[in-house]
C-alpha cells in the first residue's frame, strides 16, 4: 500500500541522516591542510614557449572565441620573419572560470593550464594579466610540439624544409 | 522556371539555374570551390557531385554543370557522390599545409567549411606535401601558394572578370602556380577582388594582416563613399577601428566586385589627425558647449541682420537625411536655400542629372547588358571605376564601345578612343548634326538594341549633360536610349534633387563676395578644397564673421573654422545615399565613434584604466546636430516618412533596408531645360586640364595611408607631337604657368591624349592639390626650365 | 528588606533570567544548527570563530548589527520597522506561561518557576501564535516587493490552517487534564505523559508545531530558492536579525510546549525538575534541527492538502475519541 511507503519512505531518511551524524567530516581545511591536486586540475593559464624557446602563441583568437566568458583579449601582428604573434594578450582572472576550453582550442599547445590556482585579491585589476605575465620560459605539457614545423609557410624553417615536405617547385619548369 | 526535387525537397530555380543553384536555394550544403555565382561554373574543382536519380542525364554528375530540368530527382547523400565527394576533399587537402591558426582566411574559409561538409578529418597521405616560393604582389594583396587548391578562381576573377593582365596561372601538372610571372605589385585596379573570390588563404588581405579573425568582426551592410555609383560594401570594424572592407552582393549594381580605392581606402576613418573634439576657434571645448554656442550665436546673427546674411552649404559626402534637415535649417532661419556642392560646375551636373527621366536612366546592370556603350567625357578608373568593370563583361558579351574623351583613357577591354578636347566634346553635343564622328555615332545608335551613354558630370559639367540628353533622344527614336551619368560624390544625385528648387544662377562665391553674407555653416564639406577656386575661396572663407563646419576629416577648414563640431562618419551612422542612377541606397553603422583601441594603447596592451569622457562627447552624426538644431525629435524612419511628405519622388525610402539592393527615385519633376553659358576655349590656345586622378583625388583617399602607396607621382601630360612641336622630350623638367601658379613638373608624354591640350591629375599632398577636377581646362604657358631661368 | 521588594526583585531575577537564557539559547541554537546541519551533510560546520566555533553567535550579531539597515523607498515605512519587532516580542511574550520545573523556595518564599500561571494559559499560548502571524505578514505586505508579499500571503494562510489543528490537538489534553493552566497540565502527567496516553494528538500537534515555525518542510513562507528571502527579502540588518532571533525563540516555544503539553513537563526521575525540562526542550529542538537537515520542503497544494484534508479532520476524529474514552471510563 502506497500509505505505507509514504510513511516509511518519511521514516527512513531520519536512520540515514543520524547514521551521517557519526560519520568522519570530509572536509579538507585549506589552508591549514592542501589537498592533492588531480594531475589534470584545471588552475590559472600560462602561455608556454615552444622547443626553440620562442612563443608558441600565433594569437589566432580561437581561446578567445572559445572562451563562454569572453576573458581572453588580444591583438595579433607580424614579425619580421612572417611569425604570427600577439602583440598584446590579456585574460581576466576575475572573469575567468578555469574551464579549459581555451586550451583544448588551441592548436599550438600555447595555452595551459597549471595547478596553481590562488590568485585571490582585493584590486581587481591585479586580476587582469597581460602577456608578460603570462608567458612563462618552459614548454609545459607536450614538450616537443612546435607548431611552425607542422604548418609549412616558412617561418621556424625555410619554405619546403619542414619534414614531409619537398622543395619549393619551379614553377616555369615544363618537363614532365 | 524548371521544378526539381533534391532530396525529397521541391524547389523552383530561375531559367538555366544549375542544380547546385537549386541546391543552395534549399540550403542544402553540396561543397563546392570553383562556381561563384558571379563567376559561373566550370567543373574544374570536382567537388560538387551529386547523383542524379531521374533526368535527362543520370548517374554522378558535377551540380554546378547540370541545369536544372523540370522533374528532375537529385540526391545529395547516394552513397556513392559522398565518397566520392569525401575523396576529393581528401585529394585537395593533400597538400595543404594546415596552418589554419595563422591564416587570415581563418574563420570564413571556403576551404575550411567546405573539406568538413564534403566528410574529410583526418588526413591519411604520408606522402611529402608540395611546397611553393611566394611572391610579393604589392601592398594589397598578400600570397600563400602552399594553401591553394588550383580551383582557377583567381585567374577568372583577375584576369577574365577584371581584365588584369598581369595575373595568370603557371606551370604545368603538380606545379600549377598561380601569380604574376614576376614579383611585383598588381596592376589592376579591381585586384582585392581576389581576396574576396579566392576560396582559401591563397589571398589575403595585406593591409588588414593578422589584425582580426571574421567572428570578431562588427560588420554592417554599407554603401562606398569614393564614387558616384554607391557599391554596395560590408565594411568591418573591431575595437573601434574600421578595419577592412570586402564587397557587398547588389547583383543592379556591383554585383560582388569593388574596386580596390574602396576596398583598401577606408581607413580615412580611423586617421590619426581625424578630429573628434568640438572646438572653438582651435580650442577644444566640451561639446554641448560649442553646440549651444552655435545655435545662440545664429540666433543673434539671424535676429541682428537678418537671415539673408546666413548660407548653408550640404555635401555629396553627407547622407540625403542630413542635405534635407540643411534646407529645413535654412528655413527655420530665413537664409536662401543651401548650396549642396561648393563647387557650381558640379552642382549644376547633379542638379542636371537629378532632373533626367528616371525611366532613362541605366542602372550597372543595364550597362553590363548594353550592345553598344557611348563614353563621353568620363574616365571610368578614375571617376568610377566599377564602371570599368561593367563595360568589360558588356564588352566579353559582345557589345561594342566607344568612347570620346580628351584623357589617354585606359579600360579593361577594347574599345574606340577618341581623344576629343573637352571643347570640342561641348562643341559637337551642342550641334551634333554638324560633327561627322557624332552623326555617324548616332546612326550606330539607332541601330543597336540597348545602347547606353555614358556621361562624366567631371568634364561635360550640367551644360553638357543636357545637350548629351538632347544628343539621346535625337537618336534613339524607336526604344530607349538610356544615360548613365557619373557624378562627383556618393550623394551628389541626392543634392541634385534638393538642389532643383532652388535659385541656380547663384554663386557661393560670389554670394562670401559680395559681403552680405555674415555666416556659413559647412556640413561633412571644405569649400577650400572643393572649390574649383581653392585660394580664391579661402579668401573669401577668412572674412567670414561665423564659419560652423561639421565634418570628421582634417581638413584645413576644419583647423580655422570659429565653431567646429565633430561628425560621425558613414562607418558609424545610419543614412541613405542616392547614387548616380538615382537609385536610393542605406547603409547602417558599423561601429561607434571612439578612438581605436590602437591609438590609445600605441600598439601596445590597451589602458588599463580606462579614462571617463562626460557623456555626449563622442561625436555624434550631421543628423543628429542638425536635428538638435531644428528641435526635431523624429528617429531616421520617422525623418524618412517626413521626406517622402516632402519629396512624393522618394516615395520608397522608408522601405529600405542597408544591404539590400536599394530603391530607385520615381520622377522627381521636368527635366532642367535651364542652360547656362559657359566660355568654351578655342581649339589652338593651349589649355590645361584638371584631371581626377585614379587614387588620391576624392577626399576620401586623400587622407587614407593604405592607398598613398598608389599614388602617381606629380607630372604635366602631353601628346607628343603636341611635344615634338614644342621641342620637348619625354620626361624633361618644364615650369607650367597657370593663373593658380607655377609648376615645376617633369612633363609625360601620352600618345592617346588629345592635341593642344595639356593634363595635370589632382593630386593631394603635391603642389598639384590646388587644381580641383570638374572645371574647364585653364590657360596656361609651358617652357622648359632653362627657359623658364 | 520590606517583603514585597523581595518578591518583586526575585520577580525581574526571574525575568532577566528568562530574557538571558532565552536569547543566548536561542544564538547557540543558531550555531548548534548550523553544526548539527554540517554534521549531517559530512562537514565541520562553523570552527573558525573562537573554539570549535563556539564565538560564531556573537561574530553574527555584531555583522548584523553594524550592517546597512536598509528600507526601500516604496515601502510602508512604519509598518516595516515594526514588523520585525512584532516577530520577536510575540514569541517572547509566550514564555511568561510556560512553567519550566515544580516551585521552590528561596529567602522563605515559594516561587513557582513560571512568570505567571494564567488559568488559560493554553488560551493565551494559541492567542499568541496567531498573533505572531502579524510580524510575518505585515512585514512582507509593508516591504512593497512582490516575493515578500508572496512570502507572506503564503505564511497567512500555512498558518491559518495550521493553527487550526494545533488547537484541536490540545483539546484532548485538556480534557484529560480538566484544566486550561499550564501547569495543571504538567501536574496531570505526573505518571504517565500524555504522548503515550494520546499519539495521535501528540503527533498532530509536532507536526502542525513545526508547521508554526515556518522552517524545513514547511518554509514556504521563506522558501529561498523560488522567493528569494520570503516575507524577509527587503530586511537586512538587525531588523532581519529580529526576525531570525525570533524564528529560534519560537523553536524553544514550541519545544517548551511540546513538553509542557505531551512530554511531562519537568517530571522526571532523580534530575531535578528544571534540567528535566532543559533535557526535553532541546531534545525536540534537536528533532527540528534533524528533520530541517532531512525533509525537503513540501509543495504548496501539498502542504494545504496534507493541513485541511488530513491533519483537520483527524484531530476532531482525535476529540471525538478521547471524548467517548473519557465517557467510556467515568462509566
Amino acid at each position: 500500500m502506497s500509505i505505507w511507503r509514504d510513511i516509511k519512505g518519511t521514516i527512513e531518511p531520519f536512520w540515514i541522516t543520524l547514521r551521517n551524524m557519526f560519520r568522519p567530516v570530509v572536509t579538507v581545511e585549506y589552508p591549514e591542510v592542501r589537498t592533492e591536486l588531480a594531475p589534470r586540475y584545471r588552475g590559472r593559464l600560462i602561455l608556454t614557449r615552444d622547443p626553440d624557446g620562442q612563443e608558441r602563441c600565433v594569437a589566432c583568437y580561437l581561446c578567445s572565441a572559445a572562451c563562454p566568458v569572453d576573458c581572453i583579449s588580444m591583438q595579433a601582428t607580424e614579425a619580421e620573419d612572417g611569425r604570427r604573434y600577439a602583440a598584446w594578450f590579456r585574460i581576466n582572472f576575475s572573469r575567468c572560470i578555469f574551464c579549459g576550453l581555451c586550451t583544448e582550442a588551441c592548436p599550438t599547445m600555447a595555452i595551459q593550464v597549471t595547478g596553481f590556482f590562488e590568485m585571490a585579491n582585493r584590486n581587481p585589476l591585479e586580476t587582469v594579466w597581460e602577456k608578460e605575465e603570462l608567458l612563462v620560459d618552459h614548454c609545459g605539457q607536450e614538450p616537443d610540439y612546435n607548431f611552425y614545423h607542422h604548418a609549412g609557410i616558412g617561418v621556424a624553417a625555410a619554405r619546403g624544409e619542414n619534414p614531409g615536405e619537398d622543395k619549393p617547385v619551379d614553377v616555369k619548369d615544363l618537363m614532365p | 522556371m524548371p521544378t526539381l526535387t533534391i532530396d525529397n525537397q521541391t524547389v523552383i530555380v530561375a531559367e538555366g539555374g544549375s542544380v547546385l543553384d537549386a541546391a543552395i536555394a534549399l540550403g542544402i550544403v553540396v561543397p563546392h570551390y570553383c562556381y561563384h555565382p558571379a563567376l559561373g561554373a566550370v567543373g574544374a574543382c570536382r567537388q560538387c557531385a551529386v547523383t542524379i536519380l531521374e533526368g535527362s542525364q543520370k548517374g554522378l554528375k558535377m551540380a554546378c554543370l547540370i541545369p536544372a530540368e523540370d522533374d528532375m530527382q537529385v540526391s545529395t547523400c547516394e552513397e556513392e557522390a559522398v565518397a566520392f565527394r569525401a575523396q576529393v576533399g581528401e585529394w585537395l587537402m593533400t597538400n595543404h599545409p594546415h596552418d589554419c591558426p595563422v591564416c587570415d582566411e581563418g574563420g570564413e574559409c571556403q576551404l575550411q567549411e567546405m573539406t568538413i561538409g564534403a566528410g574529410h578529418g583526418i588526413r591519411r597521405y604520408r606522402g611529402n606535401k608540395r611546397t611553393y616560393l611566394n611572391q610579393d604582389l604589392g601592398p594589397f594583396v598578400a600570397q600563400e601558394m602552399n594553401r591553394c587548391i588550383q580551383c582557377y578562381r583567381c585567374v577568372r576573377t583577375y584576369k577574365d572578370y577584371c581584365g588584369g593582365e598581369d595575373f595568370g596561372v603557371m606551370g604545368s601538372q603538380q606545379r600549377v602556380f598561380f601569380g604574376r610571372f614576376k614579383d611585383g605589385p598588381l596592376e589592376s585596379d579591381f585586384s582585392g577582388n581576389l581576396i574576396d573570390f579566392c576560396p582559401t588563404g591563397v589571398f589575403t588581405d595585406r593591409t588588414n594582416r593578422f589584425r582580426t579573425r571574421s567572428w570578431d568582426l562588427q560588420q554592417a551592410p554599407s554603401i562606398c563613399p569614393h564614387c558616384s555609383l554607391g557599391c554596395s560594401i560590408l565594411p568591418g570594424g573591431r575595437y573601434q577601428e574600421l578595419q577592412r572592407v570586402r564587397a557587398g552582393g547588389n547583383r543592379l549594381t556591383n554585383d560582388s566586385f569593388i574596386c580596390d580605392r574602396a576596398r583598401f581606402g577606408s581607413d580615412w576613418n580611423n586617421h590619426p589627425k581625424r578630429p573628434r573634439e568640438a572646438r572653438i576657434s582651435g580650442e577644444k571645448v566640451e561639446f554641448p558647449y560649442a553646440l549651444e554656442l552655435l545655435e545662440e550665436r545664429l540666433e543673434k546673427l539671424v535676429e541682428e541682420y537678418g537671415g539673408e546674411t546666413l548660407r548653408l552649404l550640404g555635401s555629396p559626402r553627407a547622407s540625403f537625411e542630413a542635405n534635407l534637415l540643411l534646407k529645413k535649417l535654412a528655413e527655420k532661419y530665413g537664409a536662401p536655400a543651401p548650396y549642396y556642392d561648393a563647387h557650381p560646375r558640379r552642382a549644376f551636373a547633379a542638379r542636371m542629372a537629378a532632373s533626367i527621366p528616371s525611366g532613362q536612366l541605366a542602372s550597372l546592370k543595364q550597362l553590363r547588358e548594353s550592345d553598344l556603350i557611348l563614353l563621353v567625357g568620363v574616365d571610368p578608373l578614375a571617376e568610377a571605376p566599377v564602371l570599368a568593370l561593367a563595360l568589360r563583361q558588356a564588352a566579353r558579351a559582345g557589345a561594342r564601345i566607344v568612347a570620346l574623351d580628351p584623357r589617354p583613357l585606359e579600360l579593361p577591354c577594347d574599345f574606340e578612343h577618341h581623344p576629343l578636347t573637352q571643347e570640342s566634346l561641348l562643341r559637337g553635343l551642342s550641334a551634333p548634326e554638324e560633327n561627322e564622328l557624332l552623326e555617324s555615332l548616332r546612326q550606330q545608335l539607332e541601330t543597336s538594341q540597348r545602347p547606353v551613354l555614358v556621361g562624366g558630370g567631371e568634364l561635360l559639367g550640367g551644360e553638357g549633360l543636357r545637350l548629351l540628353l538632347h544628343f539621346s533622344e535625337s537618336c534613339c527614336g524607336s526604344h530607349d536610349c538610356l544615360i548613365f551619368p557619373v557624378l562627383h560624390g556618393p550623394n551628389s544625385f541626392g543634392g541634385g534633387i534638393l538642389g532643383a528648387t532652388g535659385d541656380s544662377n547663384r554663386n557661393l562665391i560670389e554670394d562670401l563676395e559680395n559681403g552680405n553674407v555674415r555666416a556659413l555653416i559647412c556640413v561633412e564639406t571644405d569649400p577650400a578644397i572643393e572649390h574649383s577656386e581653392p585660394g580664391r575661396m579661402q579668401l573669401a572663407l577668412s572674412r567670414l564673421e561665423l564659419l560652423a563646419v561639421f565634418d570628421h576629416l582634417p581638413t584645413n577648414t576644419v583647423a580655422t573654422a570659429d565653431i567646429f563640431l565633430p561628425t560621425r562618419t558613414i562607418y558609424e551612422c545610419a543614412g541613405t545615399f542616392i547614387n548616380n542612377e538615382g537609385r536610393m541606397q542605406a547603409f547602417d553603422p558599423v561601429l561607434e565613434p571612439g578612438i581605436p583601441i590602437v591609438v590609445t594603447g600605441s600598439g601596445g596592451h590597451p589602458p588599463r584604466q580606462f579614462e571617463t569622457t562626460p557623456p555626449g562627447s563622442a561625436p555624434r552624426s550631421a543628423v543628429h546636430l542638425l536635428q538638435w538644431l531644428l528641435k526635431d525629435r523624429n528617429d531616421l524612419f520617422g525623418l524618412r516618412r517626413q521626406i517622402i511628405k516632402e519629396l512624393p519622388c522618394l516615395r520608397d525610402l522608408d522601405r529600405l533596408a542597408a544591404g539590400d539592393n536599394g530603391r530607385r527615385i520615381a520622377d522627381c519633376g521636368d527635366t532642367l531645360e535651364e542652360s547656362r553659358t559657359e566660355i568654351w576655349a578655342q581649339e589652338g590656345e593651349l589649355q590645361v586640364l584638371p584631371i581626377t586622378a585614379r587614387y588620391g583625388s576624392d577626399l576620401y583617399s586623400r587622407w587614407s595611408q593604405s592607398l598613398t602607396s598608389r599614388f602617381e607621382e606629380p607630372s604635366v601630360w602631353i601628346h607628343p607631337v603636341e611635344a615634338a612641336e614644342r621641342g620637348f622630350v619625354n620626361g624633361q623638367k618644364v615650369v607650367l604657368r597657370t593663373v593658380v601658379g607655377h609648376f615645376h613638373l617633369p612633363l609625360v608624354f601620352k600618345a592617346k591624349m588629345a592635341r593642344g591640350r595639356l593634363i595635370v591629375p589632382c593630386l593631394p599632398g603635391t603642389p598639384l592639390e590646388v587644381f580641383t577636377p570638374g572645371g574647364l581646362s585653364l590657360p596656361c604657358k609651358i617652357y622648359s626650365e632653362v627657359d623658364n631661368a | 528588606m520590606p517583603e514585597w521588594m523581595v518578591i518583586l526583585l526575585l520577580i525581574v531575577a526571574k525575568l532577566g533570567l528568562i530574557f538571558m537564557v532565552l536569547l543566548t539559547l536561542a544564538a547557540y541554537l543558531v550555531l548548534a544548527e548550523r553544526k548539527i546541519l554540517g554534521r549531517i551533510q559530512l562537514r565541520p560546520g562553523p570552527n573558525r570563530v573562537g573554539p570549535f566555533g563556539l564565538m560564531q553567535p556573537l561574530a553574527d550579531v555584531i555583522k548584523l548589527l553594524t550592517k546597512e539597515d536598509f528600507i526601500p523607498t516604496q515601502a510602508d515605512k512604519w509598518l516595516f520597522l515594526l514588523a520585525p519587532g512584532l516577530a520577536a516580542v510575540t514569541a517572547l511574550l509566550t514564555f511568561a506561561v510556560v512553567p519550566f520545573g515544580p516551585p521552590i523556595t528561596l529567602f522563605g518564599h515559594e516561587v513557582p518557576l513560571v512568570v505567571c500561571d494564567l488559568n488559560i494559559g493554553v488560551l493565551f499560548f494559541l492567542g499568541l501564535s496567531s498573533l505572531a502571524v502579524y510580524g510575518m505578514t505585515l512585514g512582507g505586505w509593508a516591504s512593497n516587493s512582490k516575493y515578500s508579499l508572496l512570502g507572506a500571503i503564503r505564511g497567512l494562510s500555512q498558518l491559518i490552517s495550521y493553527e487550526l489543528s494545533m488547537g484541536l490537538a490540545l483539546v484532548p489534553v485538556v480534557m484529560l487534564a480538566r484544566s486550561f493552566s499550564l501547569t495543571d497540565i504538567v501536574m496531570a502527567q505526573a505518571d504517565v505523559p500524555f504522548a503515550l496516553v494520546n499519539p495521535l494528538a501528540f503527533l498532530i500537534f509536532l507536526i502542525s508545531a513545526v508547521a508554526e515555525s515556518k522552517r524545513i518542510p514547511f518554509d514556504l513562507p521563506e522558501a529561498e530558492n523560488e522567493l528569494v528571502g520570503g516575507f524577509h527579502t527587503e530586511y537586512s540588518g538587525m531588523r532581519f536579525g529580529l526576525f531570525f532571533v525570533g524564528e529560534y525563540i519560537n523553536l524553544i516555544i514550541l519545544g517548551s510546549m511540546l513538553t509542557v503539553f505531551f512530554l511531562g513537563g519537568w517530571m522526571g526521575p532523580f534530575l531535578p525538575g528544571v534540567v528535566w525540562f532543559s533535557i526535553k526542550v532541546l531534545f525536540v529542538c534537536f528533532f527540528f534541527i534533524w528533520v530541517r537537515g532531512t525533509l525537503p520542503r513540501l509543495r504548496y497544494d501539498q502542504l494545504m492538502h496534507f493541513g485541511w484534508k488530513i491533519l483537520l479532520p483527524l484531530s476532531l476524529l482525535n476529540v471525538i475519541l478521547t471524548g467517548a474514552f473519557l465517557l467510556w471510563r467515568q462509566g
